[in-house]
Protein backbone atom coordinates (compact mmCIF):
# COMPACT_ATOMS: atom_id res chain seq x y z
CA UNK A 1 0.00 0.00 0.00
CA UNK A 2 1.30 3.30 -0.78
CA UNK A 3 -1.20 6.50 0.32
CA UNK A 4 0.36 9.28 1.26
CA UNK A 5 -3.47 9.67 2.53
CA UNK A 6 -4.66 9.55 5.94
CA UNK A 7 -7.03 6.51 5.74
CA UNK A 8 -10.46 7.31 7.26
CA UNK A 9 -13.60 9.49 6.05
CA UNK A 10 -13.35 12.67 5.93
CA UNK A 11 -9.58 12.91 5.36
CA UNK A 12 -8.58 15.53 2.68
CA UNK A 13 -6.58 14.64 -0.46
CA UNK A 14 -3.34 16.84 -0.64
CA UNK A 15 -4.64 19.66 -2.30
CA UNK A 16 -2.79 21.38 -5.67
CA UNK A 17 -2.40 24.69 -7.03
CA UNK A 18 -1.87 25.25 -10.72
CA UNK A 19 -1.55 28.61 -12.38
CA UNK A 20 -3.45 28.28 -15.84
CA UNK A 21 -1.06 29.75 -18.71
CA UNK A 22 -1.52 29.62 -22.11
CA UNK A 23 2.39 28.04 -22.45
CA UNK A 24 1.21 24.98 -20.68
CA UNK A 25 -2.18 25.13 -22.58
CA UNK A 26 -0.39 24.92 -26.19
CA UNK A 27 2.22 22.08 -24.47
CA UNK A 28 -0.53 20.27 -23.41
CA UNK A 29 -2.25 20.50 -27.07
CA UNK A 30 1.04 18.96 -28.51
CA UNK A 31 1.32 16.28 -25.78
CA UNK A 32 -2.08 15.41 -26.53
CA UNK A 33 -2.60 15.99 -30.10
CA UNK A 34 -6.13 18.16 -29.42
CA UNK A 35 -5.48 21.41 -31.39
CA UNK A 36 -8.77 22.46 -31.73
CA UNK A 37 -8.52 26.37 -31.86
CA UNK A 38 -10.67 27.20 -29.15
CA UNK A 39 -7.61 25.97 -26.47
CA UNK A 40 -4.65 27.43 -28.62
CA UNK A 41 -5.68 30.20 -31.05
CA UNK A 42 -6.22 33.53 -29.60
CA UNK A 43 -7.87 35.03 -32.85
CA UNK A 44 -9.98 32.11 -33.23
CA UNK A 45 -11.05 32.08 -29.61
CA UNK A 46 -12.25 35.66 -29.34
CA UNK A 47 -14.81 35.63 -32.06
CA UNK A 48 -16.68 32.86 -29.92
CA UNK A 49 -19.01 33.08 -27.21
CA UNK A 50 -16.39 32.00 -24.99
CA UNK A 51 -14.44 34.64 -25.64
CA UNK A 52 -10.77 33.59 -25.65
CA UNK A 53 -8.45 30.58 -25.31
CA UNK A 54 -9.62 27.94 -22.78
CA UNK A 55 -7.72 25.09 -20.90
CA UNK A 56 -8.50 21.43 -22.43
CA UNK A 57 -11.01 20.11 -20.09
CA UNK A 58 -8.88 16.94 -19.95
CA UNK A 59 -5.65 19.18 -18.76
CA UNK A 60 -7.92 20.19 -15.47
CA UNK A 61 -8.82 16.88 -15.54
CA UNK A 62 -5.18 16.18 -15.84
CA UNK A 63 -4.63 17.73 -12.42
CA UNK A 64 -6.94 15.54 -10.58
CA UNK A 65 -5.42 12.76 -11.64
CA UNK A 66 -2.36 13.79 -10.32
CA UNK A 67 -3.67 14.49 -7.33
CA UNK A 68 -4.86 10.87 -6.76
CA UNK A 69 -1.25 10.01 -8.04
CA UNK A 70 0.12 12.08 -4.92
CA UNK A 71 -2.59 10.70 -2.69
CA UNK A 72 -2.07 6.81 -3.61
CA UNK A 73 0.37 5.97 -5.62
CA UNK A 74 0.76 2.98 -7.45
CA UNK A 75 -2.79 1.72 -6.98
CA UNK A 76 -4.30 4.66 -8.39
CA UNK A 77 -2.55 3.70 -12.06
CA UNK A 78 -3.84 0.47 -11.57
CA UNK A 79 -7.24 0.68 -10.03
CA UNK A 80 -8.61 4.27 -10.52
CA UNK A 81 -11.74 6.06 -11.35
CA UNK A 82 -12.94 8.79 -12.55
CA UNK A 83 -16.22 10.52 -13.12
CA UNK A 84 -16.41 14.12 -13.53
CA UNK A 85 -18.41 16.47 -15.20
CA UNK A 86 -16.94 19.99 -16.73
CA UNK A 87 -18.99 22.54 -15.15
CA UNK A 88 -16.85 26.07 -16.58
CA UNK A 89 -13.78 26.38 -18.81
CA UNK A 90 -10.43 27.45 -17.10
CA UNK A 91 -8.68 30.27 -18.63
CA UNK A 92 -5.71 31.77 -19.04
CA UNK A 93 -4.54 33.68 -15.52
CA UNK A 94 -7.24 31.53 -13.74
CA UNK A 95 -5.98 29.31 -10.71
CA UNK A 96 -7.36 26.01 -9.91
CA UNK A 97 -7.10 24.54 -6.42
CA UNK A 98 -7.55 20.79 -6.73
CA UNK A 99 -9.52 19.44 -3.96
CA UNK A 100 -10.32 15.87 -2.47
CA UNK A 101 -11.95 14.20 0.42
CA UNK A 102 -12.33 10.53 1.35
CA UNK A 103 -16.19 9.89 1.52
CA UNK A 104 -16.46 6.39 2.43
CA UNK A 105 -13.79 3.46 2.96
CA UNK A 106 -15.21 0.14 1.86
CA UNK A 107 -12.94 -2.79 3.22
CA UNK A 108 -12.99 -6.43 1.70
CA UNK A 109 -10.12 -9.16 2.51
CA UNK A 110 -6.84 -7.68 1.08
CA UNK A 111 -7.92 -4.27 -0.05
CA UNK A 112 -9.82 -1.45 0.49
CA UNK A 113 -12.16 0.42 -1.66
CA UNK A 114 -11.50 4.52 -1.30
CA UNK A 115 -14.42 6.50 -3.10
CA UNK A 116 -13.54 10.36 -2.73
CA UNK A 117 -15.17 13.56 -3.69
CA UNK A 118 -13.17 16.09 -6.22
CA UNK A 119 -13.32 19.40 -7.05
CA UNK A 120 -11.77 21.71 -8.89
CA UNK A 121 -12.67 25.15 -8.58
CA UNK A 122 -10.98 28.35 -9.71
CA UNK A 123 -9.80 31.80 -7.73
CA UNK A 124 -13.56 32.86 -7.04
CA UNK A 125 -14.32 29.54 -5.66
CA UNK A 126 -16.81 28.33 -9.11
CA UNK A 127 -16.40 24.92 -9.51
CA UNK A 128 -14.25 23.68 -12.75
CA UNK A 129 -14.95 20.05 -12.70
CA UNK A 130 -16.83 17.96 -9.84
CA UNK A 131 -16.82 14.66 -9.34
CA UNK A 132 -15.93 11.70 -7.91
CA UNK A 133 -12.64 8.86 -7.54
CA UNK A 134 -12.26 5.58 -6.32
CA UNK A 135 -9.43 3.67 -6.01
CA UNK A 136 -8.91 0.33 -4.71
CA UNK A 137 -5.68 0.30 -2.33
CA UNK A 138 -3.88 -2.64 -1.60
CA UNK A 139 -4.59 -4.62 -4.49
CA UNK A 140 -0.90 -6.02 -6.61
CA UNK A 141 -2.24 -7.45 -9.36
CA UNK A 142 -2.26 -5.17 -11.58
CA UNK A 143 0.58 -3.19 -11.59
CA UNK A 144 3.28 -2.36 -14.19
CA UNK B 1 -1.95 6.29 -35.28
CA UNK B 2 -3.30 5.63 -38.65
CA UNK B 3 -5.07 8.33 -40.02
CA UNK B 4 -8.42 7.87 -41.14
CA UNK B 5 -11.30 9.40 -43.07
CA UNK B 6 -13.39 12.04 -40.67
CA UNK B 7 -17.40 10.60 -40.26
CA UNK B 8 -19.57 13.27 -39.74
CA UNK B 9 -21.16 13.35 -36.31
CA UNK B 10 -24.84 13.52 -37.78
CA UNK B 11 -24.09 10.11 -39.48
CA UNK B 12 -22.68 8.63 -36.22
CA UNK B 13 -25.86 5.69 -34.98
CA UNK B 14 -25.56 4.46 -31.10
CA UNK B 15 -23.64 1.16 -31.46
CA UNK B 16 -21.78 2.49 -34.14
CA UNK B 17 -18.33 1.26 -33.86
CA UNK B 18 -14.96 3.56 -35.13
CA UNK B 19 -11.95 1.78 -36.78
CA UNK B 20 -9.30 0.79 -33.96
CA UNK B 21 -5.75 2.25 -33.67
CA UNK B 22 -2.92 0.82 -32.52
CA UNK B 23 -0.30 3.33 -30.85
CA UNK B 24 2.50 3.51 -28.39
CA UNK B 25 3.04 6.18 -25.40
CA UNK B 26 6.80 6.50 -25.73
CA UNK B 27 9.02 8.17 -23.36
CA UNK B 28 9.73 11.04 -25.30
CA UNK B 29 5.85 11.76 -25.01
CA UNK B 30 5.70 10.52 -21.45
CA UNK B 31 8.32 13.72 -20.79
CA UNK B 32 6.10 16.26 -22.95
CA UNK B 33 3.02 15.49 -20.96
CA UNK B 34 4.78 15.89 -17.57
CA UNK B 35 6.04 19.23 -18.34
CA UNK B 36 2.86 19.84 -20.03
CA UNK B 37 0.50 19.05 -17.03
CA UNK B 38 3.84 20.39 -14.36
CA UNK B 39 3.76 16.97 -13.09
CA UNK B 40 7.14 15.55 -11.47
CA UNK B 41 5.96 12.96 -9.17
CA UNK B 42 9.37 10.24 -8.56
CA UNK B 43 6.19 7.60 -9.72
CA UNK B 44 7.17 8.19 -13.12
CA UNK B 45 11.04 9.03 -12.81
CA UNK B 46 12.82 6.33 -15.28
CA UNK B 47 10.34 3.83 -14.52
CA UNK B 48 8.63 3.63 -17.65
CA UNK B 49 5.24 4.35 -16.34
CA UNK B 50 2.64 5.96 -18.06
CA UNK B 51 0.93 8.68 -16.55
CA UNK B 52 -2.89 7.44 -16.62
CA UNK B 53 -4.16 10.37 -18.10
CA UNK B 54 -1.35 10.60 -20.75
CA UNK B 55 -2.91 7.63 -21.86
CA UNK B 56 -6.51 8.57 -21.57
CA UNK B 57 -5.94 12.14 -24.00
CA UNK B 58 -4.33 9.77 -26.79
CA UNK B 59 -6.99 7.53 -26.73
CA UNK B 60 -9.10 10.36 -27.18
CA UNK B 61 -6.76 11.96 -29.33
CA UNK B 62 -7.58 8.55 -32.12
CA UNK B 63 -11.30 9.42 -31.15
CA UNK B 64 -11.11 13.04 -32.00
CA UNK B 65 -9.19 12.55 -34.93
CA UNK B 66 -11.87 9.72 -36.07
CA UNK B 67 -15.13 12.71 -35.70
CA UNK B 68 -15.49 15.64 -37.23
CA UNK B 69 -17.05 18.04 -34.67
CA UNK B 70 -18.90 21.51 -35.11
CA UNK B 71 -17.67 24.51 -33.59
CA UNK B 72 -18.94 24.93 -30.10
CA UNK B 73 -18.91 21.43 -29.29
CA UNK B 74 -18.24 21.24 -25.51
CA UNK B 75 -16.93 18.01 -23.33
CA UNK B 76 -19.47 17.77 -20.79
CA UNK B 77 -18.53 14.81 -18.51
CA UNK B 78 -15.88 11.84 -18.49
CA UNK B 79 -15.34 8.72 -16.41
CA UNK B 80 -12.41 6.69 -16.94
CA UNK B 81 -11.35 3.75 -15.06
CA UNK B 82 -7.49 2.56 -14.96
CA UNK B 83 -7.23 -1.11 -14.79
CA UNK B 84 -3.99 -1.82 -15.29
CA UNK B 85 -0.43 0.57 -15.16
CA UNK B 86 0.76 1.02 -19.17
CA UNK B 87 4.77 0.77 -19.66
CA UNK B 88 6.61 2.96 -22.41
CA UNK B 89 6.86 -0.65 -23.67
CA UNK B 90 3.38 -1.54 -24.35
CA UNK B 91 1.86 -1.48 -27.66
CA UNK B 92 -1.64 -0.09 -27.28
CA UNK B 93 -5.11 -0.63 -29.03
CA UNK B 94 -7.77 1.86 -28.79
CA UNK B 95 -11.45 0.87 -29.72
CA UNK B 96 -14.48 3.06 -29.44
CA UNK B 97 -18.43 2.75 -29.94
CA UNK B 98 -20.83 5.35 -29.67
CA UNK B 99 -23.76 4.40 -27.19
CA UNK B 100 -25.94 7.07 -27.28
CA UNK B 101 -26.92 9.87 -29.32
CA UNK B 102 -29.99 11.73 -28.06
CA UNK B 103 -31.50 15.05 -29.68
CA UNK B 104 -32.38 17.77 -27.27
CA UNK B 105 -33.49 20.96 -29.03
CA UNK B 106 -30.85 22.23 -30.93
CA UNK B 107 -28.39 19.97 -29.36
CA UNK B 108 -26.92 16.64 -29.86
CA UNK B 109 -25.50 14.45 -26.83
CA UNK B 110 -23.29 11.91 -27.59
CA UNK B 111 -21.69 9.52 -26.00
CA UNK B 112 -18.91 7.37 -26.84
CA UNK B 113 -17.58 4.29 -25.03
CA UNK B 114 -13.60 4.34 -25.36
CA UNK B 115 -11.37 1.35 -24.41
CA UNK B 116 -7.49 0.23 -24.58
CA UNK B 117 -6.33 -2.95 -24.44
CA UNK B 118 -2.12 -3.67 -24.20
CA UNK B 119 -0.25 -6.14 -26.34
CA UNK B 120 -1.55 -9.00 -24.56
CA UNK B 121 -5.03 -7.66 -24.93
CA UNK B 122 -5.66 -7.16 -21.55
CA UNK B 123 -7.35 -4.50 -20.81
CA UNK B 124 -5.75 -1.11 -19.11
CA UNK B 125 -8.52 1.99 -19.46
CA UNK B 126 -12.24 2.34 -19.88
CA UNK B 127 -13.97 5.58 -20.45
CA UNK B 128 -17.09 7.03 -21.42
CA UNK B 129 -16.75 10.22 -22.89
CA UNK B 130 -19.78 12.63 -23.71
CA UNK B 131 -20.16 15.70 -25.69
CA UNK B 132 -22.81 18.20 -26.48
CA UNK B 133 -22.97 18.95 -29.98
CA UNK B 134 -24.70 22.13 -31.56
CA UNK B 135 -27.41 21.23 -34.39
CA UNK B 136 -26.32 21.68 -37.72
Amino acid sequence: MSTSVELKEGASLPTIKKNIVQDNIDRYAKASGDFNPIHIDADYARKTPLGGTVAHGMLILAYSSQMMTNAFGHDWLSGGRLNVRFRAPARPGDVITISGTVRRIEKAEGYQMIDCDVLCSNQNDEPVITGDARVKVGDNENRG
Amino acid sequence: MAEHEKIEYQDLKAGQEFPSAAFQVDTATVADYLKAVEEDNVIYRNTGLVPPMALAALALKALINTISMPPGTIHVSQEFEFIAAVNTRDTLTSQAKVSRVQERGKLHLMTVDISVVNQEQKPVLAGKTSFVLPVQ
